[in-house]
């Protein structure tokens, strides 16, 4: 969808950019300013360049796996990180799309996906569960009693692993947003699950782990759908049919709400995890790294999560 | 006021002058998790709507 331009008569009702002569698009409750579509998109790409600067991302001669489901977020981490590498970093881009086997969604992202990176030139690789797990996510769910979201993020998690190491790459990045990450940490809590409220999957070195860098965790998923859409990145894309299922949905309308009350709390969130993982690190000694018995992934237990679903299903 | 909401339906609903917000509250929906047009172009949530404005609201889509 393409918005159309302003007509004298609606400027009254729309309150102007805080840095131009523009109507905005967008009010910024936080920091209450409201931004036009180039000063939100410069905002944007802001907050990426400086969260990758702050926390050391990408370095010259790095190769980057980026995750491009095809869907807004990871679609809106390839647009910006294909400009500001090549204005700032010496590294090489190519993305991965996992195709997981959702009939009636996954088509459509993963022509998007396709598209995007032939517009902007980047080297694309699309790999399937079918292919490299002999089954299909929707296959899965329909013959196991499995909790969708758990068993496709355990196995993209694998099969995204998997490619980015045989391209050899240096890191993965993935589009994780600001509202995403402090769902997260609320899911962690509610579950109790302090090894996973603590896990720091930016700076683990074990053999055979890949760095993982998450540029957009500065920025909301609102804002991030706005940018696609001014930019037009994406068009209006299909929603997981799984997505409302989960537990994860529910944890989401919950940080919404609290975001749409105490504006910043998702910020809060994320930096007091980040906080609460720097400390932790300091009196908690990490476990031990093991590496699974069957495909050889660092993992915590015998075998890794993907492995042993995997072996369960085919008792 | 025409509004069309993410699941497809369309309301009338009156021509009072209100904020985009809380026009989306009064239908319990919360405005961090949609994008909305008045007339084909993108307002912010405290945008005024009024009279025979059409209103379309966008689910943020998850995932991607």
């Amino acid at each position: 969808m393409n918005p159309v331009s302003a007509g004298a008569g609606e400027r009254e009702t729309i309150p102007y950019c805080d840095n131009c002569d523009d109507p905005a698009v967008y009010f910024d409750p936080r920091l209450q300013r409201h931004l036009c579509e180039v000063h939100l998109s410069q905002d944007v790409e802001r907050r990426v360049i400086d969260r990758l600067a702050r926390h050391g991302m990408i370095h010259d001669g790095d190769r980057i796996a980026i995750g491009l489901s095809g869907g807004k977020d990871s679609s809106v981490l390839l647009s910006i990180l294909s400009r500001v590498i090549r204005e700032r970093w010496d590294a090489e881009l190519i993305a991965i799309t996992v195709d997981e086997g959702i009939a009636g969604y996954r088509e459509e992202t993963i022509q998007s996906a396709v598209s995007l990176t032939k517009r902007l030139g980047i080297s694309h690789h699309i790999v399937s569960f079918q292919s490299l797990f002999g089954t299909t996510l929707d296959f899965l769910l329909t013959a196991h009693p499995l909790r969708a979201c758990t068993a496709c993020g355990i196995l993209r998690k694998k099969a995204l692993s998997d490619a980015a190491r045989d391209i050899s790459a240096d890191s993965i990045a993935t589009g994780h947003n600001l509202s995403d990450a402090a769902q997260s940490v609320l899911m962690n809590y509610l579950r109790g699950d302090f090894e996973r409220l603590l896990r720091d999957s930016s700076r683990r070195e074990d053999r055979g782990f890949i760095r993982r860098i998450k540029p957009l965790l500065d920025v909301h998923e609102k804002e991030i759908t706005l940018y696609s859409m001014v930019n037009g990145i994406t068009g209006m894309l299909p929603e997981c049919p799984y997505a409302t299922t989960a537990f994860r949905a529910e944890v989401r309308t919950l940080q919404a709400g609290i975001e749409y009350h105490y504006p910043g709390a998702s910020l809060r969130i994320i930096e007091g995890q980040e906080s609460l993982s720097k400390q932790a690190k300091k009196t908690v000694r990490p476990g031990t790294v093991g590496y699974c018995a069957s495909c050889g992934d660092p993992c915590s237990g015998h075998v890794c999560q993907a492995c042993g679903l995997l072996q369960n299903l085919n008792k | 006021m025409r509004l069309q909401l993410p699941n497809g339906t369309t309301r009338e609903v009156n021509g009072d002058p209100r904020t985009v917000a809380a026009l989306l509250t009064g239908c319990d929906i919360n405005p961090l998790e949609v994008i909305v047009t008045k007339n084909g172009r993108l307002i912010p949530e405290d945008a005024t709507v009024s009279g025979n404005d059409e209103i379309r609201v966008f689910l943020v889509a998850h995932g991607g």
